[in-house]
């Protein structure tokens, strides 16, 4: 009776410990969170996420690549865009142009606190100083409207390479809006009704419209379709639920153990920070040859060499695979990338060139991410603790 | 007369079978020799330009004596591109178009594609 006691009352400080480090982590309540200075537009928002004619002449929505029930993503390990058929694995398999990573999920995207997108931070608003594609004048004060104008001007991923984009497709402003400007002429033409009310919420004539409407309505959409909802990691903190014993175990990892809040802290469980975490590296990569420089690519510095933004965790149980190139298929091989990474290469299968390539990222990974040695029990009730973030 | 056409079959064969040889079987014969050493050399230049250019942007933000050597390293490093230039021009001179090495090109950098679609059938993802 007393022993029960005791191991009662331990379980009470444990818990207790355990949430005031997740408040302390940075946790918030998912209403909290949301913010959407543009809800009038979501409706339109949705007719020009689910529009094909958005892709100038590539025949892709942003529904191709992020839908439902492959949790906001498309299920593959890097995304098969123009040239497909179908989606998920069916559309990788019919000989879609492959992009160099992952589709992201779109869970959170924009709410308050969410303003560095893609892999490589080439949007980021977080701080004073803001970085886009755009230098020093971008389409937008709003994160997700500059980030809304990357993927419909990117070969490959929603544009073809014809005369027209040949043309026009040298990395530069002027010629990017060319392209914006055929693409809002193709949206007015094919999606006339959204068109229409687009320039009726706005007040303007729809001659008058610009791409940045277009990605308003997108943004709108994104933020309220996709916005966080109370998980129950939120319901435990508020006393609604508790615990199983298996996520109990696993947020004393991830809080302690584990270190994992080093980085994936915060109210997204992302510090929006970049680091080199040795995932396996799938298909061609960004620079070609298997290889991806990650956030080099942005910002030419060496210091940013193979590193990559700490993803976001709400909802990671379904957005797999896991890691910038979606080289892991499991929740439970992507915490063992964190701390065992050769275990999950065939090493001795290997390319020599690939191997090169592998020792390089390895010695470019970064301390802070360095996780204790966990044994597959921990590692299980880690995964157990990251579905509790799931809605 | 019959001399004469027979004179004019046979350069007119000639003619063909050159520039057949020419246009075709010589340009795929190099194809097939060399492809996958273009693919090799091109690999390895692409290497050394990367590291190049890292070894010039560490300059720019850490001006120390090791990063210079590293740099002046890498200049030299950019000899091995030479091996491909001179392939380059060896499969030029086999009748290959600038297109058909670009085309070879875009083979080589994109030849890890192959290992996602083996991923997935691997690991039958499937909704």
């Amino acid at each position: 009776m007393l022993v029960t006691f005791q191991v009662a009352l331990a379980e009470n400080a444990e818990i207790r410990i355990i949430k005031q480090q997740i408040k302390s982590g940075g946790f918030l309540p998912s209403g909290d969170l949301y913010r959407n200075p543009d809800e009038k537009l979501v409706d339109i928002g949705k007719v020009i996420f689910e529009s094909k004619h958005l892709s100038l002449n590539g025949n892709i929505s942003c529904q191709t690549c992020h839908l439902d029930r492959f949790g906001s993503t498309d299920g593959i390990p890097i995304a098969a865009a123009v040239g497909g058929e179908g989606d998920g694995p069916k559309r990788l398999l019919s000989g879609a142009k492959l992009l160099p990573r992952n589709a992201l999920a779109f869970w959170g995207r924009g709410a308050k606190g969410f303003d560095v997108f893609f892999w490589d931070g080439r949007v980021d608003f977080s701080a004073p100083k803001k970085i886009s594609q755009f230098g020093s004048n971008p389409p937008s004060s709003d994160s997700l409207v500059t980030a809304d104008h990357l993927p419909v001007v990117e070969i490959r991923e929603m544009l073809q390479e014809d005369e027209f984009v040949q043309k026009n497709k040298n990395e530069s402003v002027d010629k990017s809006k060319e392209v914006y400007k055929a693409i809002v002429q193709n949206l007015v033409k094919k999606e006339p009704e959204a068109s229409r009310n687009l320039a009726k919420a706005l007040g303007k004539d729809v001659s008058k419209l610009e791409y940045t409407d277009f990605a308003r309505t997108l943004a709108a959409f994104i933020r309220s379709e996709f916005r966080l909802k109370p998980s129950k990691l939120e319901n435990v903190i508020l006393g609604k639920e508790s615990f199983t014993q298996s996520e109990l175990k696993g947020a004393l990892v991830f809080y302690g153990k584990g270190a994992c809040v080093t980085c994936h802290a915060g109210p997204h469980f992302s510090d929006f920070k970049f680091y080199t975490v040795p995932f396996p590296q799938l298909g061609f990569g960004r620079n070609g040859f298997g290889v991806d420089l990650g956030r080099y690519n942005v910002t030419f510095n060496t210091k940013d060499l193979y590193k990559f933004r700490t993803p976001p965790l709400y909802n990671v149980e379904k957005t797999g695979p896991y890691g910038h190139s979606g080289s892991v298929r499991t929740m439970e091989e992507a915490v063992t990338a964190h701390y065992d990474p050769l275990s999950l290469l065939a090493v001795d299968k290997m390319k020599q060139f690939d191997k090169f390539e592998l020792a390089k990222r390895l010695s470019y990974s970064d301390s802070t991410t360095r996780v204790n040695y966990l044994s597959s029990e921990e590692v299980n009730h880690v995964v157990s603790f990251l579905k509790t973030l799931s809605f | 007369m019959n001399k004469f056409l027979i004179s004019l079959n046979i350069i007119g064969s000639i003619a063909c079978i050159g520039l057949a040889t020419k246009f075709i079987a010589l340009p795929f014969i190099g194809t097939k020799i060399y492809k996958e050493d273009y693919k090799t050399l091109m690999f390895l230049c692409d290497n050394v330009m990367q590291n190049h250019l890292i070894a010039k942007n560490k300059v720019n933000v850490d001006k120390s004596n090791e990063s210079i050597k590293q740099l002046q390293a890498a200049e030299v490093g950019l000899l091995s591109c030479n091996d491909y230039d001179t392939m380059r021009k060896k499969l030029i001179s086999w009748g290959l178009t600038e297109n058909d090495l670009s085309q070879i090109g875009i083979e080589a950098l994109e030849e890890k594609a192959s290992d996602v679609r083996t991923f997935v059938r691997t690991h039958e993802i499937k909704y």
